[in-house]
């Protein structure tokens, strides 16, 4: 067996390397990659059709909006895929309170936990607010969201983390976070025009066709940072305690 | 309103299974009721598009995501493209999602337990990944909507008994390398032409001459491999029977019929629209010839191995395995029987393999036997699930008028015309195994045990079964299995119609 692993993996290694040899050079610009009418329209028409300075951002929430919507709704398969696999009901309620391991973490990381986690999340919100126009955005905020939340468990115990963002929670936000994405889309059909089309939006958004573009884009991104924010905390929760939800760790 | 079709019936389950996680847990009798509006609803759309599609001049429309205009004849967004051949996927897939709904009704509760809104939700993203991949007219959302389709179904494979699990994960890393192999390839042809939609890559190789490129050739393999990986080809087919068989069976009855025809459709797509069936078929390449080697191998081995089972399921995975062969087969032979000799095959296996293995399934859960014994005597027991797996099983043999002998005889003209005899010659003998397969199983149906077969089912162990409860199977079970044996006949009957409608779509691409 592991020699026919070695053979497959030698196969598709010189077939891999067979076909770098007609690639355009490295950094080449004129590569139909960098050059091509696809790449030239964003590189030159982004600023000027949406009003937004990131580039990548125009790309992922707008002109590949379609995909980053669906890319979103992976994220929640993989949430509400691990419930259905792992979550297991039972009488929770009849374990004991406070065993050890409950408590969480020790007094000085539970100390530097409450320090830093205003920070964190305060961070994550600007990531997320500011990815149109900088570096970030939805799924990079949301998983620094969700993140804290995982400090909070690690420190203070899942209960603790619980109490903030129990386990309908997590699957309301989840939700909710697709359902802003794709509401947005719809929205945009029924003023008239195509699915996720932004531009159908300037009459009920301030600053015109382009302006529209750049506030969809915040509101698509926040709808990313919802479900991936609560994924990534259920995704956690079930993983560490195998789908019981209860002590955990 | 029309014109917004394609995206409407991607919303409906969409939005169907938000509500079903919103439903959250002990739920799943809401969650029943929504996932039969969104599906019968989406079924009914792509009803209607079909019939606005064969109403068109063009014979395809398109459909801009986001509205963004070409840019020096290139797309600059996402868009989908849907013909006659993608709206009869679609309609089959819809068709399938909503009649294994109403066959599910029953079961969630009694296989997945308290998930069962999860289930639904699920299921429902399943479908919109199939439908998605199949009206796509982009490379890379094509990938992104396998992803879907791959963690869905990953999932609701997991979801069913103890041996579950472990096929999911063989799944899981069979599914990933196949995944990663198409986006490789995908990536590779980025790196050469600078576009992502399908028609453009497809110009830009054309104008640009490109087909002796060997970036080109490699990542036409790659994305070869990772499609039939995922639809299980012969030697790629391991992660299949276990995945399908071990899984709840209402997973089972709705991923068997379709998941690996659809990889086979984008396996068709890739070839004549993304490369163009010049390059595919080009006389210099060895390809075609050793391709419908491989087929033929692969459907002589899926039929023995078919035939060496003798657990239900496994034996109906292994019957799938050939028929991926017949449809890479057909594909591959280059001509035009072939190509929709494959396609109607694609149609015609999804609505005898649902049947097969809802009739499978009933039998299995009422008699509590999951070998071939379960079988004995059921025609007296089971009078209505037996018809419906007999015209599977005939369909499957390939007896007229059922859809199975009409895809055969498409395929088989293919094979004659090109002067392919092998695949000729392994069509027929896999239809011989399937009598021998099927026939076994009608006679041990209609006479009870048969003298001489070790299993011995002692009378004792039949009477155990539960009083009424192989006669009362639900109605949410029959009906189901009722519409799949009428449809088999419909698309048998309906063969020229449809066959005319393939050709012509066809004919476009080949030009």
């Amino acid at each position: 067996m592991k020699f026919f692993g070695l053979l497959s993996v030698i196969i598709v290694g010189s077939l891999l390397l067979s076909a770098t040899k007609d690639f355009p050079d490295w950094g080449d610009q004129d590569s139909p990659a960098n050059e091509g009418p696809v790449s030239s329209f964003y590189i030159e028409k982004t600023e000027e059709k949406t009003k937004v300075p990131n580039m990548v951002t125009a790309v992922l929430a707008d002109y590949r909006g379609y995909d980053t919507m669906f890319e979103t709704v992976v994220i929640f398969i993989a949430g509400i895929g691990i419930i259905a696999v792992l979550r297991t009901y039972g009488n929770n309620d009849s374990t004991p309170k406070n065993q050890v391991g409950d408590e969480g973490a020790g007094l000085l990381a539970k100390i530097t936990c409450s320090l830093i986690l205003p920070f964190i999340q305060l961070f994550a919100l600007y990531v997320v607010a500011h990815g149109h126009h900088s570096p970030g955005g939805g799924f990079q905020g949301g998983v620094m969201l969700g993140a804290s939340y995982i400090l909070l468990a690690l420190a203070y115990g899942l209960a603790r983390a619980k109490s903030c963002f129990s386990e309908k929670r997590t699957l309301v936000f989840a939700a909710v976070g697709i359902i802003i994405y794709v509401g947005w889309g719809v929205l945009c059909l029924i003023m008239g025009k195509e699915f996720l089309n932004y531009s159908a939006l300037d009459s009920i958004l301030p600053g015109g066709v382009e302006m529209a573009r750049s506030h969809s884009m915040l509101a698509v991104e926040i709808g990313v940072a919802l479900t991936v924010t609560a994924v990534m905390f259920s995704m956690f929760s079930n993983l560490s305690t195998k789908g019981r939800l209860d002590k955990g760790l | 309103m029309t014109d917004h079709l394609p995206i409407l019936l991607l919303l409906l389950p969409l939005f169907g299974s938000l509500i079903c996680v919103l439903l959250g847990r002990n739920n799943a009798a809401h969650s029943w009721v929504v996932a039969m509006i969104s599906l019968g609803g989406s079924a009914l759309l792509s009803l209607l598009m079909l019939i606005k599609v064969l109403g068109l001049k063009s014979g395809d429309f398109r459909y801009r995501m986001g509205g963004w205009p070409e840019s020096s004849s290139y797309e600059v967004g996402i868009e989908l493209r849907v013909d006659v051949l993608a709206c009869l996927i679609v309609l089959a897939v819809m068709i399938v999602g909503f009649l294994n709904t109403i066959y599910s009704k029953t079961r969630v509760s009694a296989e997945v337990g308290e998930k069962g809104s999860f289930f639904y939700a699920l299921i429902q993203l399943l479908i919109v990944g199939l439908c998605g991949i199949i009206m796509t007219n982009d490379a890379f959302n094509l990938y992104v909507l396998i992803e879907i389709t791959s963690l869905t179904s990953y999932a609701l494979i997991a979801m069913g008994n103890r041996r579950a699990a472990l096929s999911s994960f063989n799944y899981v890393i069979m599914g990933t390398i196949g995944a990663s192999f198409y986006l490789l390839g995908v990536g590779y042809l980025y790196i050469k032409t600078g576009t992502l939609n399908i028609d453009d890559i497809h110009n830009y190789l054309r104008s640009e001459n490109l087909w002796a490129s060997q970036s080109i050739v490699v990542a036409f393999i790659l994305i070869m491999l990772g499609v039939w990986t995922k639809m299980a080809f012969f030697p790629l087919h391991g992660w299949l029977p276990n995945a399908y068989s071990y899984a709840p069976s209402m997973t089972g009855t709705f991923m068997a019929p379709l998941m690996t025809k659809v990889m086979v459709y984008v396996m068709i797509r890739v070839m004549l629209w993304l490369f163009g069936s010049d390059f595919v078929y080009s006389t210099e390449s060895i390809w075609s010839e050793l391709i419908i080697w491989m087929s033929v191998v692969a459907i002589v081995a899926g039929s023995f191995l078919a035939l060496a089972r003798n657990d239900i399921k496994k034996m109906l995975t292994y019957l799938i395995i050939a028929e991926v062969g017949y449809m890479v087969g057909g594909a591959w032979l280059g001509n035009l029987n072939g190509q929709a000799g494959a396609f109607y095959h694609i149609l015609s296996d999804a609505a005898m393999t649902f049947c097969l293995f809802i009739a499978a399934s009933i039998v299995i859960i009422r008699t509590g036997e999951s070998r071939l014994n379960a079988f004995d005597d059921l025609f007296r027991k089971m009078p209505i699930t037996m018809i419906g797996f007999t015209i599977g099983g005939l369909s499957m043999i390939g007896l007229p008028p059922t859809c199975g002998f009409f895809s055969k005889w498409y395929l088989i003209k293919g094979g004659v015309e090109t002067g392919q005899w092998e695949f000729v010659v392994a069509l027929l003998f896999s239809s011989l195994i399937n009598a021998v397969i099927f026939f076994k199983i009608f006679e041990r149906a209609y006479f009870g045990k048969i003298k001489g077969i070790k299993e011995e089912v002692t009378v004792q162990d039949r009477d155990t079964i539960p009083a009424g409860g192989i006669k009362s199977v639900p109605l949410s079970m029959l009906i189901p299995l009722c519409v799949g044996s009428l449809s088999i006949l419909i698309i048998g009957i309906m063969n020229k119609n449809i066959f005319s409608w393939i050709t012509k779509a066809l004919e476009m691409v080949n030009g």
